[in-house]
C-alpha cells in the first residue's frame, strides 16, 4: 500500500524544487498541444472541406485565369447546380501588404454555395444593392475596427485602381463561419464590380482564378470534375477540377516540411522535459534513501517502499502535465485570435488532449523508472548508512 | 578573495548524473532554437544575400512581386531601349542588357510522390543570361535554344520535382517542353525553370511580361541610383509607363521579409516557452547543490570568503552548465548544416529550396540564449547560498 498522505508530504517538502518541475511540466505539455493543435489548423481545410463543392482552375497554375466564357459552358455540365467565381484581389489595405485575403465573387449565388458564411449583421441583399458592397469576416472587423457602412480602401497590387488611386468597398454584411474550415477574416466582394471597372481601365477582363461548384445531390463528382476537364482539353486554358478537399490539400502540401519540421521540435521539449523530471526524481530518491532504509527496517516491502517513489513521480508529473493541458485548452481562443488569419483552423481538439494525457503518462514512467527501482532493490544496511 | 575555479570545476564532476541530466536538457532546448535560426539563415542568406546590387528589377508601380506586376510589351521595350542607365553588351553596337521576363508559378507533382507543389516557371531572353555573367553555369546538357520549346531546370529542382531530369517533357497547358539543361546560378533562381519568353508566353497565352531585368551601366549603380529610381518615377519622359524599379537586392529583400519575420517570430517565441521551462531545471539542480553543500558553504563563508564571492561561485556554476549545454546543443545542431529543404515562399506563392545553414551567427545566439539560461537558473540558488548565516550552515550535516 503507499500512503498518498507520505506522497504528498514528501512532494510538499521541496515546494519550489515540485513546483518547479510542475512549472516546467505545464509549460511543455502546453507547448506541444499548441504545435499539435497547429498541424491540425494545417489540415482544417482538407477536414471540413464540403463534399457537394468542386473547385476548377487552370491545369497549369492558379495565377493564370481562366475565360469568363467558361462559366456558361461549366453551368451546362450535367450535375453541376451552382457556379461561383472567385478572383484573388490581392489589394494592399494600409502598409500590410499580407492584411487579408480579398476575393471577387459572383455575390448572388454566394448563399448557396456557401451555407457556412452565416452573415450576421446586414445581408447579401444590402450588398446586391450596392456595387462597391462587400462582405468581411467578424474577426476582420474587429481586428481593424470596421461596422457596416465603412468604407475599406485597398491599393491594387494585381488591378491598379482607377488612376492609380486606391479602389474603395463598402462593408454592406458580416460574417461569422459555421467551422473553422472557413476564413473568419476574409473580404468578398462583388466580381461584376470588379469587371466593370477594369473594363473601363483597359479594356479587358479581369478573368476569374477559380470556379466553385455545387453539384447537385446524388451526382457523381468523379464524373462531373471528368466531365469538366474533358470539355477544355484542347484548350485554350485547360482545367483541373478537384473536390473542395483535394483544392485545400494544394496549400496544405505548399507548406512542405513544415509538420515534420513542427513533429522535430516536439520532440526536441520532450528530450528536454523528460531529462528535467528524471533529475528532480534521482534528487529526490537521493535524500529519501535514508528515509526508505528505515521503511524497510520497520517492515514496509520492497514494493510499497518502490510504490512511493513511482507514486510521487506519477503524481508531480500528472499534475504538471494535466495543467498544461487544461492551460492549451483555456488558452483555445487567445492563441486563435493571436495566430489570427495564418491558422484559423486552430483547434485543441479531444485527440490533441488524449495524446498529452498519454505522454504525461509516459514522462511520469520515464522519471520515475530509475529511483523506482533503485528504492526496490535497496539494502536496509546500505541505506541506513547512507547520508544525504 | 574569489572562491577557487577548480571548487566549483569539481562540484560539478562530483555530482554528475544530475549535471550532465541538465546539460542535455539545456542543450536539446538550445538545439531546438538553434535549428529554427539556422532554418531563418538559410532562407534569407538564399535571397538577400545574391541579390545583385547592380542588377535592376523593373515591376508595375503597385505591384511588390513578380506574380502581381505586369508589363506590356510596349513598356518593356521602351525601357530597355531607350534608358541610357541600362549597361550594353560589348563591342561598339552591342545591345543593351536588358531583358523581359514572364514569371508564373506552375503546379507541379513533387519528385516524390507527396503531393503538389508551385514551380516558378520563368520565360527568359537572351539578355537574361547574359547579365548573370559567371554565376550562371549549365550543369549538365546544355543551354536552351530560343525559338524552340525547351526548358533548362535549376539544380535544386532536379531531384524535387517530377519530369525536371534531362531528357524529360515538361507539359505547359497544351505544350510539351524538352528538358535540355540543368544550370546552376546562385540565390533563389536555382529553385526555377527557365524557357524562352517568346515560346512561354504562346504556350500560356499571356502575352504579358512581369518584369524587366537589367544590369545597371556604372554611373547608375550605388549613389547613382536613388536619382535613377527618382527619375522613373517622376520624370516626364517616363512617368506615364507607371514603373518602379529597385536592385535586385532591394527586391529579394522585400520578398524574404514576411517569412523571415514569421521564422523569427517562431525562435523567439519558441525559445522564450523552452527556455521557461530549461531555467526551471537549472534552478532546480543548481538548488539541490546548494541544498548538499550547505555545509560546505558555512566552511567558506567561516574561513572568510565574502558572500559575494560565494555568490559568484555558484552563478559561475550555473553559468558554466549553461555554457557546455550550448555547446553541446550546437554539436546537435551541427548535422542539419546543409541540409536541403523547400517550403513556400508566400510572397511569390511558389516554393523554394533551401539549405539549413548553421553559421557562426547562428551558433553565437544559441551560446548567447544558453548563457542566460545558466544566469537566470544560478541566480536564485546562489543568492541563496550567499545568504547563508555561516553558524546555520555549518550545524547542518
Amino acid at each position: 500500500m503507499v500512503s498518498l498522505k507520505l506522497v504528498r508530504r514528501y512532494l510538499l517538502r521541496h515546494k519550489v524544487r515540485s513546483l518547479l518541475t510542475v512549472g516546467s511540466l505545464v509549460v511543455a505539455l502546453f507547448l506541444l498541444c499548441l504545435l499539435q493543435s497547429l498541424v491540425v489548423a494545417l489540415d482544417a481545410g482538407v477536414r471540413n472541406a464540403k463534399r457537394n463543392r468542386l473547385v476548377v482552375q487552370s491545369a497549369v497554375s492558379l495565377f493564370v485565369d481562366l475565360p469568363v466564357a467558361y462559366q456558361q459552358k461549366i453551368a451546362a455540365v450535367e450535375g453541376v447546380q451552382h457556379i461561383c467565381k472567385w478572383q484573388w484581389f490581392g489589394g494592399r489595405y494600409g502598409d500590410d501588404p499580407m492584411a487579408f485575403a480579398q476575393f471577387g465573387v459572383d455575390m448572388e449565388v454566394m448563399d448557396r454555395l456557401y451555407p457556412e458564411v452565416v452573415i450576421v449583421e446586414g445581408s447579401y441583399v444590402d450588398v446586391m444593392a450596392d456595387r462597391r458592397g462587400c462582405v468581411i469576416g467578424k474577426s476582420l472587423a474587429q481586428r481593424h475596427g470596421l461596422k457596416l457602412g465603412d468604407t475599406i480602401p485597398l491599393i491594387g497590387t494585381i488591378f491598379p485602381g482607377p488612376n492609380g488611386a486606391a479602389w474603395e468597398f463598402i462593408v454592406r454584411a458580416i460574417y461569422e463561419p459555421a467551422n473553422t474550415a472557413v476564413d473568419p477574416g476574409t473580404m468578398f466582394f462583388r466580381w461584376d464590380y470588379l469587371d466593370e471597372s477594369v473594363k473601363a481601365m483597359t479594356g479587358e477582363s479581369p478573368g476569374t482564378g477559380t470556379y466553385f461548384l455545387r453539384t447537385a445531390p446524388g451526382a457523381d463528382q468523379v464524373a462531373v470534375a471528368a466531365a469538366i476537364e474533358k470539355l477544355f482539353e484542347n484548350g485554350p486554358q485547360r482545367v483541373t477540377s478537384s473536390t473542395e478537399a483535394e483544392f485545400n490539400a494544394q496549400f496544405v502540401s505548399m507548406m512542405g516540411n513544415v509538420p515534420f519540421f513542427v513533429s522535430a521540435i516536439g520532440t526536441g521539449v520532450l528530450i528536454a522535459i523528460v531529462l528535467a523530471c528524471i533529475n528532480t526524481m534521482l534528487l529526490a530518491f537521493r535524500e529519501q534513501q535514508h528515509d526508505a532504509g528505515i521503511a524497510k527496517a520497520l517492515g514496509f516491502t520492497d514494493g510499497s517502499v518502490a510504490g512511493l517513489m513511482l507514486a510521487q513521480s506519477l503524481l508531480l508529473c500528472g499534475l504538471g502535465g494535466f495543467s498544461g493541458l487544461l492551460l492549451s485548452k483555456l488558452l483555445e481562443p487567445a492563441m486563435r485570435a493571436l495566430l489570427g488569419s495564418q491558422f484559423p483552423g486552430y483547434e485543441v481538439t479531444n485527440q490533441t488532449l488524449l495524446l498529452g494525457a498519454l505522454v504525461t503518462l509516459a514522462i511520469g514512467l520515464a522519471a520515475g523508472l530509475v529511483p523506482t527501482l533503485r528504492a526496490r532493490s535497496l539494502r536496509v544496511v546500505d541505506a541506513l548508512r547512507s547520508v544525504e | 578573495m574569489l572562491v577557487p575555479l577548480s571548487y566549483t570545476l569539481r562540484s560539478l564532476f562530483v555530482r554528475r548524473s544530475a549535471t550532465l541530466l541538465t546539460i542535455v536538457g539545456v542543450g536539446a532546448t538550445v538545439a531546438v532554437l538553434a535549428g529554427v535560426l539556422a532554418l531563418r539563415a538559410g532562407f534569407t542568406t538564399l535571397f538577400a544575400q545574391n541579390g545583385r546590387e547592380d542588377v535592376a528589377v523593373f515591376l508595375r508601380d503597385g505591384a511588390t512581386s513578380e506574380g502581381e506586376s505586369g508589363l506590356t510589351r510596349e513598356t518593356c521595350d521602351r525601357l530597355i531601349k531607350t534608358l541610357p542607365q541600362i549597361a550594353r553588351g560589348d563591342g561598339p553596337e552591342g545591345a543593351p542588357l536588358g531583358a523581359m521576363e514572364c514569371y508564373l508559378a506552375v503546379r507541379r507533382p513533387k519528385a516524390d510522390g507527396s503531393g503538389e507543389t508551385n514551380v516558378p516557371f520563368r520565360g527568359i531572353e537572351r539578355a537574361s543570361i547574359a547579365l548573370r555573367g559567371d554565376e550562371f553555369r549549365i550543369a549538365e546538357g546544355r543551354s536552351l535554344e530560343f525559338g524552340a520549346d525547351e526548358v533548362i531546370v535549376g539544380r535544386k529542382l532536379k531531384n524535387r520535382i517530377a519530369d525536371c531530369q534531362l531528357g524529360d517533357v515538361v507539359q505547359v497547358n497544351t505544350v510539351p517542353f524538352k528538358v535540355v539543361g540543368i544550370f546552376e546560378c546562385d540565390g533563389p533562381f536555382e529553385s526555377e525553370i527557365w524557357g524562352d519568353f517568346e515560346r512561354i508566353s504562346v504556350a500560356l497565352q499571356r502575352p504579358v511580361a512581369s518584369r524587366v531585368v537589367a544590369l545597371l551601366a556604372p554611373g547608375a549603380t550605388g549613389d547613382g541610383f536613388a536619382a535613377f529610381a527618382t527619375m522613373l518615377k517622376e520624370g516626364a519622359d517616363y512617368k506615364d509607363l507607371k514603373v518602379v524599379v529597385k536592385t535586385e537586392r532591394a527586391y529579394l529583400t522585400d520578398l524574404t521579409n514576411a517569412v523571415g519575420t514569421v521564422l523569427l517570430a517562431l525562435s523567439v517565441g519558441l525559445s522564450v516557452i523552452m527556455g521557461i521551462a530549461a531555467v526551471f531545471t537549472a534552478t532546480n539542480t543548481m538548488l539541490s547543490a546548494v541544498a548538499s553543500r550547505t555545509h560546505e558553504i558555512g566552511i567558506l563563508l567561516s574561513i572568510g570568503f565574502r558572500p559575494l564571492p560565494v555568490f559568484l561561485s555558484f552563478v559561475l556554476e550555473a553559468l558554466l552548465l549553461g555554457l557546455v549545454g550550448g555547446v553541446v546543443g550546437c554539436l546537435l545542431a551541427l548535422p542539419i548544416n546543409g541540409i536541403e529543404t523547400g517550403t513556400t515562399n508566400w510572397a511569390t506563392f511558389t516554393e523554394v529550396a533551401f539549405a539549413f545553414r548553421v553559421t557562426p551567427g547562428v551558433m553565437a545566439s544559441a551560446l548567447q540564449f544558453s548563457l542566460l539560461l545558466g544566469l537566470l537558473g544560478g541566480a536564485i540558488p546562489a543568492w541563496k547560498a550567499a545568504r547563508l548565516a555561516p553558524t546555520v550552515a555549518l550545524r547542518r550535516r
